[in-house]
């Protein structure tokens, strides 16, 4: 709670780093060249351009069986998965709730590495699989192989909702049904399941609106057979004309914004409504697991075999590939085993910066983002007026805004104000949008945190004469404390995973692990690439580590 | 207003939205009185107390502490909570969590920069009143509820508010804690000599506890009085039927004598009662009569009715017998076990009151 002038000197300056980015992309997709052009006039002429281009509309068709597929495959397993995870007595429940996480907090551009150096043409696991079978009945290259990648690797979203949803349903709702003479399965049926549609139904959107902004594994696993989807498409702009089409690419940001931030305002709305369907819950006792008798031992092995597809593959994939020297059929993995491209990491300035940079702006940024996002919901805390509902339409914003796009954005912005352009090339502009590409998810983990206070804690410091920013140095925020840790190590692996946001920010002093890695990969340094991404998936395991071993929930 | 009234609030007003929640309340508090704000839910009396506090917004009205005026929507005065100088206990004590007993206490007196010295002394005699001294090093999560609640009061006393506001005291403890709680309660206020506004939706508690009550209904005040009023002069069907345990029976007005009248209940009795309504002969009333009025009798006589009996029940002092008469269910206390059958009941005309 701060007093009038700082909220809403707190709420401006959040606007103003909101608004201006987007505004200037909304801005720029109507002007006919750079906005910094002279000769730049408004026109609609990015848009024709665009919408003349036989590319455009086969990467909106692509992007639209990338969302559904993706839907499909992740919406019915991620909820099965849910079910069988609260609902039953599966064996080693409890030790397989982390790995099930684990594609959430690794980096799509790591795993989509991750696929090709396991499953691609030369893959270590096509290489094994050929070499036990004959041939191989994949192209990982293919854009349904993308799709059933893009679900497969989503399915904990939707566990992460749906289980929630699940644990949150009172026992009472569901023995009432059982004494009303309701077996089981009548009672999933007719009762969890419709309780639970509100958040499954929040989820679909979600996981749709992912499917619209995904980049990293068409980025990587698209490029071969050129199957582009928006966000690709977008960039691939960047050479298309050879001279820098800004106007192009805003354009088609502005096209995907039309989509997304719709999106966005539905999950809210759903959200809303998927809370007033909990609030009705009743109070929950210990719930009995169904008994899945000798059918437990089928649900565990399609779990692992899920986790081994999603997890064990990319993941080893990766951390072979970083110690061979080459790979191929008939190689023997013993006599091609080197540490040669981690020497070449650390040898070269640029690695090394990558690597120091994206501790940093975990660690320091992290923090600094926290302190941030704690003056915003400071601001707002337990405030319903005007200011506060604006606050909650600005963080919502970002959101509809892909990372690449945003990174660009900020770019620009850093490119167009006079007093921030020597900003430009520090880490200073990679940390600005990363924390409002972040914005929302921040948001949300702090106003979680804050929501815990009591607020009779308040009102008590409040009469025995405490004023307003009293209040909050002197209870709210020590009441936060732990709150505001586990935000922090949650940031510190969301900034670590992220790639695309930096990709337009890259140059000589910015270097981030993440927008390292599409860049080297463009130029087909896969070595270093593979190095490059163990280092990066090392960070974030080092920070789950610890967030696990403090009990920070990994969800709100 | 006299120059012994403390707190005085003046037509208070205050809608959620478009929801009005207090339409308009007035009333005072004396120097060293306790007054109980008593109401079901809803009626507004939190709502009412946290007005006084600072902590919710009324839109007309003024409120007046010591003669100084802390809002006032007239004159645009609307002082913050945290300058009220008032002291609250909250309903769930509102201890902070991350403060011993001693910092919970000792904060209102860091805030008024009180020397360090002096606000050990002041900490602990507050704390050696309430009977707290050994626990100033405790965390509030290592106190039974009591204890907290004794801490909130402590909390609330330290820098000596010239009114001390409660909101439910005694709602969080257990019902057999709750009446020695009361006791206590009352005897710490009455020798402290505070001022004390209390909100509870018990009417035992605000009976046993307070010098004046005012019961809230629907955002207005129904009636006020000191308990024996309260109790003994209901104004209102909605004051009689709160205070005490009740039977409540629908029927015509049969007969009116003076300032009483006689009801034809649909029941079938015909009973004489005090008049508290203005509807004319065969208009629609109803009669209520307190538990303990009502008495088994010999015989037949004025405003007696032979009933059916249908159970006792035994609660420990006392039987209560449960009656069926016509579709009304009548209850009668008694000393005696008495088997179901048909008995005389007597419902004295001055302690039945038409409304």
């Amino acid at each position: 709670m701060l007093q009038t002038l700082p909220r809403r000197a707190v709420v401006a300056l959040l606007a103003l780093s909101v608004f201006f980015p987007i505004g200037l992309v909304l801005w720029q997709s109507v002007l006919s060249g750079p906005f910094f052009m002279p000769a730049a006039v408004p026109s609609l002429e990015s848009y024709a351009f665009i919408f003349n281009d036989p590319d455009f509309w086969q990467a909106g068709r692509n992007t639209l069986a990338v969302a559904f597929g993706m839907g499909a495959i992740a919406i019915p397993l991620g909820a099965i998965l849910a079910f069988i995870m609260v609902r039953t007595d599966l064996p080693g429940r409890r030790w397989l709730e982390t790995p099930i996480l684990v594609p959430i907090f690794v980096s799509p551009v790591v795993l989509g590495f991750g696929y090709v150096v396991s499953l691609g043409p030369v893959g270590f696991f096509s290489v094994w699989f050929q070499e036990l079978f004959g041939s191989v009945p994949w192209n990982i290259y293919s854009l349904a192989s993308i799709i059933v990648i893009a679900g497969l690797t989503h399915v904990p979203h939707v566990y992460l909702y749906s289980s929630s949803a699940l644990r949150n349903l009172g026992s009472d709702v569901e023995e009432a049904a059982r004494l009303s003479g309701a077996g089981p399965f009548r009672v999933a049926r007719d009762v969890s399941l419709p309780m639970v549609s509100p958040a499954l139904l929040y989820v679909g959107v979600l996981v749709f609106f992912l499917g619209f902004e995904i980049f990293g594994l068409p980025l990587i696993l698209g490029d071969p057979e050129g199957h582009l989807v928006l966000t690709t498409y977008l960039y691939k702009l960047t050479n298309k004309l050879g001279t820098p089409s800004y106007h192009l690419m805003a354009a088609v940001a502005t096209c995907i914004i039309a989509v997304t931030f719709p999106l966005v305002l539905l999950q809210r709305a759903l959200l809303k409504s998927a809370q007033r369907f909990v609030a009705m819950k009743g109070k929950s006792a210990r719930q009995r697991p169904l008994m899945l008798g000798p059918w437990k031992w089928l649900a565990l092995a399609l779990i692992l075999a899920w986790l081994f597809v999603t997890v064990v593959v990319p993941v080893s994939g990766i951390a072979l590939r970083s110690v061979v020297s080459s790979w191929g059929q008939g190689v023997n993995l013993l006599e091609v085993l080197t540490l040669d491209h981690f020497r070449a990491v650390f040898e070269e300035d640029t690695m090394i910066r990558s690597i120091i940079n994206s501790v940093l702006i975990g660690t320091l940024g992290g923090a600094l983002a926290i302190g941030c996002y704690l003056a915003v919901g400071l601001a707002i805390h337990r405030k319903n007026d005007g200011l506060a509902r604006f606050v909650d339409y600005i963080v919502l914003t970002p959101r509809a805004v892909p990372g690449l796009m945003a990174g660009l954005a900020v770019f620009w912005v850093f490119l167009f104000v006079p007093f921030l352009s020597p900003l430009r090339s520090t880490l200073f502009s990679v940390w600005f949008a990363y924390a409002v590409v972040w914005l929302a998810y921040g948001m949300r983990l702090i106003q979680s945190a804050l929501m815990q206070v009591g607020p009779e804690l308040e009102e008590a410091g409040r009469l025995v004469g405490a004023s307003h920013s009293r209040v909050s140095r002197d209870i709210t925020i020590p009441l936060v404390r732990n709150g505001l840790l586990g935000a922090w190590l949650l940031v510190f692996m969301i900034f670590e995973r992220e790639y695309s946001t930096g990709v337009y920010l890259l140059s000589p002093g910015t270097e981030v692990i993440g927008a390292q890695i599409v860049s080297l990969w463009a130029s087909g340094a896969v070595d270093v690439v593979a190095a490059l991404s163990l280092i990066n998936m090392a960070l974030v395991g080092i920070g789950l580590a610890i967030a696990l071993r403090f009990g920070v929930k990994l969800h709100d | 207003m006299t120059d012994k009234t403390i707190l005085s609030v003046d037509n208070l007003a205050l809608s959620y939205g478009s929801n009005p929640i207090l339409k308009g309340v007035s009333m005072q508090l004396r120097r060293g009185e306790v007054v109980s704000l008593l109401g079901p839910s809803g009626s507004g009396k939190t709502t009412l107390l946290r007005a006084v506090a600072g902590l919710e917004q009324p839109h007309t009205g003024s409120v007046t502490i010591a003669g100084r005026a802390i809002y006032d929507a007239a004159a645009g005065i609307d002082i913050p909570a945290e300058k009220r100088d008032l002291g609250l206990v909250f309903q769930s004590y509102a201890l902070w969590p991350h403060k011993t007993v001693f910092d919970n206490v000792a904060y209102p007196l860091k805030l008024r920069k009180v020397a360090a010295g002096e606000m050990g002394t002041r900490v602990h005699a507050a704390l050696k009143n309430l009977g707290l001294d050994h626990l100033a090093e405790r965390y509030p999560h290592q106190l039974s509820g009591g204890q907290q609640q004794r801490v909130s009061i402590a909390r609330a006393l330290v820098y000596n508010p010239p009114v001390i506001l409660l909101d439910e005291p005694l709602s969080n403890l257990d019902a057999k804690m709750r009446e020695e709680a009361r006791a206590w309660l009352r005897n710490l206020i009455v020798e402290m000599q505070l001022s004390a506004l209390v909100v509870t939706h018990d009417q035992s508690e605000a009976m046993a506890m307070s010098d004046r009550i005012l019961l809230l209904n629907g955002g207005v005040i129904e009636q006020q009085g000191t308990p024996q009023e309260m109790y003994g002069q209901p104004q209102t069907h909605f004051v009689a039927d709160f205070m005490g345990s009740n039977n409540v029976m629908k029927g015509r007005i049969g007969d009116i004598r003076g300032g009483e009248a006689r009801i034809d209940l649909d029941n079938g009795m015909a009973v004489w009662g005090l008049r508290r309504t203005n509807a004319a002969i065969g208009h629609e009333a109803c009669a209520v009569v307190r538990v303990e009025q009502a008495q088994l009798c010999e015989g037949p006589g004025d405003n007696r009715a032979e009933i059916e009996l249908v159970t006792s029940m035994f609660l420990g002092d006392r039987f209560e017998y449960v009656f069926h008469a016509g579709d009304d269910l009548l209850r009668v206390w008694g000393k005696t076990h008495e088997a179901p059958g048909r008995r005389w009941v007597s419902l004295p005309a001055g302690g039945v009151w038409i409304f």
